[in-house]
């Protein structure tokens, strides 16, 4: 049997959609704004200003591995992290936090973030455990959907990053 | 009314069994899946276990299977609370075994109304 080569297979091979041709900013906020009410607190609210650069950052991120692959990170100051944190655990927030809290607690947000930008993405997907630390590298400044943020007047940012590189052009 | 609150994240354990505890059950909490055995296992048998998908060790969706595979644990009812919120997903997790689901985030007032359909409600609740 012969196969005619149209080129379509290698096309087909040759591209893969950018984030922002999958989600959109107003998507991710609304997102957020739901994870904080829920898990931050009734009353409060992100405000959709970008803020002064995080001199001290904690970013905590889950990883999406599907149709499009990447990452969702939070990113904030540590300090805005701890804050963060007491919020969360309300009555059960320790007097003294542990990197460990703040690692829990701040991953879990991203947990929940993540988690919801994966179901708003077309097909099916798989989702990491958190992680928390520093960001993972932008590989692809074209396949990133960011929004900047305002929490108690302190900077967060939500990057909803590729994990690829681009793709070589022809 | 006893619950078990499975979730590696403690933050997340301590909201829903606050929750659960407003609400007038008796909790008690595990890291993962196979903790969750673990509690069972001492013949501690909740009235309702509420369950993360994504877990180190041993993830949710194994604790329900594992749970359905024990007769002696039918009467228990699973609540998959959890931010795994595609369709897929949940058809699994009911056809595993669970009986309701919840997505992450959600307040608690969505835990109680999840409750009061299953039944589940403590009288002091009720009134």
């Amino acid at each position: 049997m012969t196969t005619i080569d149209t080129g379509e297979r290698r096309r087909g091979a040759d591209t893969r959609p950018v984030i922002t041709e999958l989600i959109d900013e107003a998507t991710v906020e609304a997102i957020a704004q739901e994870a904080w009410i829920s898990l931050v607190g009734e009353d409060e609210v992100l405000v959709p200003l970008p803020g002064e650069p995080v001199a001290d950052p904690l970013s905590s991120w889950v990883d999406v591995v599907g149709p499009w692959t990447g990452s969702v990170v939070l990113t904030t100051g540590r300090r805005t992290a701890e804050e963060l944190t007491r919020a969360l655990l309300r009555e059960h927030s320790p007097e003294v936090l542990e990197d460990e809290d703040v690692a829990d607690a701040f991953g879990e947000i991203a947990n929940v973030v993540g988690g919801n930008v994966k179901a708003a993405l077309p097909g099916s997907s798989g989702l990491s455990l958190p992680d928390v630390g520093d960001a993972p590298a932008l590989r692809n400044p074209e396949d990133v959907c960011r929004v900047d943020l305002l929490w108690r007047g302190e900077t967060v940012s939500i990057s909803v990053q590729g994990a690829l590189p681009p793709l070589p052009a022809h | 009314m006893r619950a078990l609150v499975i979730d590696d994240s403690r933050a997340m354990r301590r909201i829903v069994s606050g929750i659960l505890e407003g609400l007038g059950y008796e909790t008690r909490q595990a890291g993962h899946g196979r903790e969750g055995l673990d509690v069972l296992e001492t013949g501690w048998v909740p009235d309702l276990a509420c369950v993360d998908w994504n877990m180190p060790v041993m993830d949710g969706l194994q604790f329900v299977s594992a749970v359905r595979s024990n007769p002696a644990l039918r009467s228990m009812t699973i609540m998959m609370v959890t931010s795994e919120s595609e369709h897929t997903q949940i058809v699994r997790a009911l056809a595993a075994g669970a009986h309701e689901y919840v997505i992450k985030p959600f307040t608690a007032d969505a835990i109680r109304d999840k409750l009061a359909l299953l039944g589940l409600l403590p009288q002091e609740a009720v009134l």
